[in-house]
């Protein structure tokens, strides 16, 4: 079915689809209404991790000692599936050469070029011609800002030219962030936080967005490079495979508890479940802010237009 | 009534599946793909659920209790609500890829339309 040119919606064969998709609905609905209850006993699997919670992991945290610890080796598996995920996606929005920063560089290097050509060869009318056919915009015209957005003077009109968001927007974030940044160590540092390292490092990659989206890349540059966030990628997951293979050599099991418990309740009990729990940590909030800045920071891949 | 939860979660796999099917904008195929995702969250976390049941926390049993008492006692899945924590770090990370997929395909064929990618149909 070809769509009329107005037909800003495009679809695909949606007759067909909606019989697939009826038939599958019924398919799912009657598994569904087979599905053990708010009454069913606990599986056996479940009622094995709450028991083992206290006696054989010294935690009292039971989601936390089946993602680290009962079902640790699942984890395992996940962490790498997820190091996979980062490696396809900063090779699919890899640049031609190496960058050091994610955003921005392009643009600058753009601004110079333009500069250096500018001034090379050619009459001002020939420039003014190859000016007007080239489409979209000049990145020579775009304002260049201060370094960062707090030496920007106060109340000029937008837009402004630091890549970064307005007064309010900065002062809300400079006081959220500190306060969300301990909270999501609270998370990965009391081992007794279901999940641990999981939400805690979404929590971190959460913190450092909200200060890209307040600042602007130029304020973080510095610090979110992709050197440092791949090798510390690599490092929680040097971490993870070191803390789980020592349990094999220390113990004759893979994932096997080899650091003594501690009293449940503080900050080392669990054993190996809080080491993972860090290295997991390490891997998530690294993993998150690699996949969105290498995506935010794609470049266009091919040559301009010439319509 | 846990069962409209997962009637719910089945109903959402297939808004999902008909996006996935139907749309041609890659953008939206990735949409109907996150909200199966989403379904399959829904559906794990409510078949952790138990009637009456107190969070999976061996902590501070109520007066007259052990904790043993609580590790035996009337609690929802933990089990499952691992299955969860795990697949939504898993999950963004898959969107990633099919999102830079979708932007590298869009700038080789100057289009989102995934009628247009039709080199290899025989």
């Amino acid at each position: 079915m070809r769509p009329r040119e107005t037909d800003d919606e495009p679809t695909h064969r949606p007759i067909i689809g909606a019989v697939l998709v009826a038939g599958v609905a019924v398919v799912l609905a009657v598994a569904m209404v087979d599905l053990p209850r708010e009454g069913a006993p606990l599986p056996s699997v479940a009622r094995y991790a709450m028991d083992v919670a206290i006696p054989k992991w010294g935690i009292t945290e039971p989601v936390n000692e089946i993602v680290y610890g009962t079902r640790g080796f699942d984890t395992f598996g996940e962490t790498f599936l997820l190091l996979g995920a980062v490696v396809c996606v900063i090779t699919l929005t890899r640049r031609r050469e190496p960058r050091q920063g994610f955003i921005g560089e392009q643009e600058a290097g753009a601004r110079e070029q333009a500069r250096h050509d500018a001034g090379s060869g050619g009459n001002e009318t020939a420039r003014q011609a190859e000016k007007a056919e080239e489409p979209g915009e000049d990145p020579t015209d775009r304002p260049v800002g201060p370094a960062t957005p707090d030496h920007e003077p106060l109340g000029r009109p937008a837009p402004e030219a630091a890549q970064a968001m307005t007064v309010v927007v900065r002062v809300a974030s400079r006081v959220a962030s500190p306060i969300l940044a301990v909270a999501g160590i609270y998370l990965v540092a009391w081992g007794y936080s279901p999940g641990g390292g999981f939400p805690a490092g979404a929590v971190m990659a959460g913190v450092i967005l909200l200060v890209y989206a307040a600042f602007g890349y130029r304020r973080i540059a510095r610090a979110v490079q992709p050197s440092i966030f791949e090798t510390l990628e690599l490092l929680g997951a040097l971490i993870i495979i070191g803390c789980e293979t020592l349990g094999l050599v220390l113990k004759g099991s893979f994932s096997a508890n080899w650091i003594p418990l501690a009293e449940p309740q503080t900050i080392r009990s669990g054993g190996i479940l809080q080491l993972f729990s860090g290295g997991e940590f390490i891997e998530v909030a690294t993993g998150l802010v690699l996949v969105i800045f290498a995506i935010l920071g794609m470049e266009h891949d091919w040559a301009r237009d010439r319509q | 009534m846990i069962v409209a939860n997962y009637l719910t979660a089945a109903a959402l796999f297939c808004f999902g599946l008909y996006t996935v099917l139907t749309r041609r904008n890659l953008i939206k195929m990735v949409m109907g793909l996150s909200l199966i995702e989403s379904s399959s969250y829904l559906l794990l976390i409510s078949m952790a659920y138990r009637r009456g049941s107190t969070p999976p926390v061996l902590l501070n049993p109520p007066h007259g209790q052990t904790v043993t008492g609580l590790a035996k006692g009337n609690v929802a899945d933990p089990v499952l609500q691992n299955f969860c924590l795990t697949a939504i770090v898993i999950g963004v990370a898959v969107t990633a890829v099919f999102l830079s997929v979708a932007v590298r395909v869009s700038q080789h064929y100057r289009s989102l339309d995934s009628d247009r990618m039709r080199e290899m149909k025989g």
